[in-house]
């Protein structure tokens, strides 16, 4: 299909961006790189007034370290990420779980910021926003605010991000020493939809035990999953198979997941187990040194 | 889909009986409720405008509210059709006391077609829970 | 709905149209310009048909806007073959039946060419992952990405010679 008809303003600064969105009222649009947005307009599920775009906003486009955070700018292009030095030497989750994005063509356009405005259930990028507790840095016409995940995420689709408002910039603090990772997913193709993907990080000291472990769940609920309690599980401990079993059982206990015609909510539960338990052992292979 | 659930009201059963089924209420408890019309004694004609984020569509539907057994349980069926797709549905809600407090139980089966379904199908059962919970809590309000 | 002027580069020539903020790239390049070989499949950015360069870079170009075009550099399907000769690429395809029906063609083409340009000596595994975005429906992908492999090796061939 074809998409509604809708007006149609660049901003070239954010401030430009947030004025455009005011002018133009609350059924406007940021249009980002448009990956999602887009088929929903084709598929008219979507009938926004106007669209803003800030693809030539040049300012939000930048990786930078700053204060031991890895800063990124909302129109960052994911294939920018996945090829950033910088990310792959200090978070080099961000660069795996980037190469989970859909293709290679819809990296070029896709941008951190929309990814993580648009809030999609089983989005790559969302899950590390929660794992590592990152800040979002939102722009709107009082001035820019700061705010984490648990009060960004709302439901599908759905963050408190207001009508005027421009999320600018993601600031993930960095891994600490002796830290390993791992972004692990199931879907039917590569690049299809996540049914269930899990990004782990655990630290160990010296002696190999876990100082702290980080979970984050995509595909199985309304936003990503982080589980307190299962971090707690493994927290000082020696990470064996079966408090990583007993860890992954945790998540599968916690999680409400839908089902659908790809995967039953069962199916996803118990998947969300076998994931959290491959991403852990795949991270802490990673601290010993392993690929 | 399967549609099933509890929820559970601070009053007493009569009264909950009463909310529940007051056409006024239920056009201000339904999500996105734009119109609500009684065409035929407790057959509703009914606009809402559904959906996530920006995601939304307006659907023309009808409610029917069947086999009332006042106050314990009632069937109500709704057919609805927008431009995203269409809508079916029919569910037994039946009201049971606890203590000072009502128990809601409604189990239903629900058919959601069209172009919303094959787009959002892996979304459409999270959604439709949401906006059940939302109808259930906005009944609360009233109730209170 | 005000018409928005769009001036753009495609394939080395210069362009200059009217659109509708809706219109589609994808829709621009085969009705505006007039150029049909860039082919419209799913328009919701599954099958990878409609994939064309923006400056240099792949993109769906049922994803994006005419009006964001403005400015930029297109190349599609048709820059590849120079003076009527096909590229070593489109050889490649012709000569490893790495197309039947040809609906998908100027997508793989165009993958294949954004993968080769960047590597110039692709494992199949990377070329099955350069490709794992568009759809086929006829070959089973197997010749596909033999022609992809066998246009690295003539590329390698052609830098060598030269």
């Amino acid at each position: 299909m074809k998409p509604p008809k809708f007006e149609y303003r660049a901003a070239r600064t954010v401030e430009e961006a947030v004025s455009l969105l005011q002018e133009a009222g609350e059924d406007a649009k940021i249009l980002a790189g448009g990956q999602s947005l887009v088929p929903m307009l084709n598929f008219r599920l979507t009938r926004p007034s106007h669209l803003i775009d800030i693809n030539k906003v040049s300012e939000l486009d930048y990786i930078r370290e700053k204060d031991g955070k890895l800063a990124i700018g909302a129109l960052t292009r994911e294939r920018t990420i996945e090829r950033s030095a910088l990310v792959r030497q200090k978070f080099p989750l961000l660069t795996e779980a980037t190469e989970w994005i859909g293709h290679v063509q819809i990296r070029n356009r896709g941008t951190i910021g929309g990814s993580v405005a648009h809030a999609d259930p089983a989005s790559e990028y969302p899950a590390l926003v929660v794992l590592s507790d990152a800040e979002l840095t939102i722009q709107g016409p009082d001035g820019s605010r700061t705010t984490t995940w648990d009060e960004f995420f709302v439901t599908y689709l759905t963050t408190s991000l207001q009508p005027f408002e421009v999320l600018t910039e993601l600031r993930f603090p960095l891994p600490k020493p002796g830290s390993g990772y791992a972004f692990v997913e199931l879907a039917r193709r590569h690049g299809d939809f996540a049914l269930v993907g899990c990004a782990a990080q655990v630290t160990m000291n010296g002696k190999g035990t876990c100082q702290e472990a980080r979970l984050a769940l995509i595909g199985v609920g309304p936003f990503p999953h982080r589980s307190p309690d299962a971090e707690a599980m493994l927290k000082g401990q020696k990470l064996t198979d079966k408090l990583i079993s007993e860890a992954g059982q945790k998540i599968s206990e916690e999680v409400e997941p839908e089902g659908d015609m790809h995967a039953s909510t069962e199916y996803r539960r118990a998947m969300s187990k076998v994931f959290t338990e491959r991403a852990l052992k795949k991270a802490l292979s990673r601290v010993q040194g392993g690929k | 889909m399967k549609l099933e659930g509890k929820y559970t009201f601070k009053a007493a059963r009569q009264k909950v009986w009463d909310v529940l089924l007051d056409q006024k209420v239920l056009a201000s408890c339904l999500p996105g409720c734009e119109r609500l019309e009684e065409v035929a004694p407790d057959q509703f004609e009914a606009r809402l405008k559904i959906g996530v984020a920006s995601v939304k569509g307006t659907y023309d539907g009808k409610v029917r509210i069947l086999e009332k057994h006042p106050i314990s349980s009632y069937r109500m069926e709704v057919e609805g059709s927008g431009a995203p797709g269409f809508v079916k549905g029919e569910a037994t809600i039946s009201l049971e006391d606890k203590g000072d407090k009502t128990d809601i139980l409604y189990s239903g089966e629900a058919q959601i077609g069209g172009l919303v379904a094959s787009i959002g199908q892996r979304m459409l059962g999270g959604v439709t829970k949401l906006m059940v919970n939302q109808f259930f809590k906005a009944m609360e309000k009233k109730i209170q | 709905m005000s018409m928005h002027s769009i001036s753009l580069t495609i394939n080395g020539k210069k362009f200059e149209g009217q659109a509708e903020a809706r219109k589609l790239l994808s829709d621009f390049i085969r009705e505006d310009i007039g150029l049909t070989g860039t082919h419209v499949g799913c328009e919701h950015g599954m099958c990878g048909a409609c994939t064309v360069f923006i400056d240099g870079v792949g993109v769906r170009s049922c994803l994006t806007f005419a009006v964001q075009a403005d400015g930029t550099s297109i190349e599609t399907v048709e820059s590849l073959a120079k003076d009527g000769k096909l590229s070593p690429l489109q050889e490649a395809f012709w000569e490893n039946h790495g197309l039947q029906c040809g609906f998908c063609t100027p997508g793989m083409l165009i993958c294949a060419e954004e993968l080769l340009r960047e590597n110039k000596n692709p494992t199949e595994q990377e070329v099955r992952l350069a490709i794992s975005g568009n759809l086929c429906r006829c070959t089973g992908y197997h010749h596909i990405v033999l022609s992809i492999l066998a246009a690295a090796k003539k590329l390698q061939g052609a830098a060598q010679a030269a």
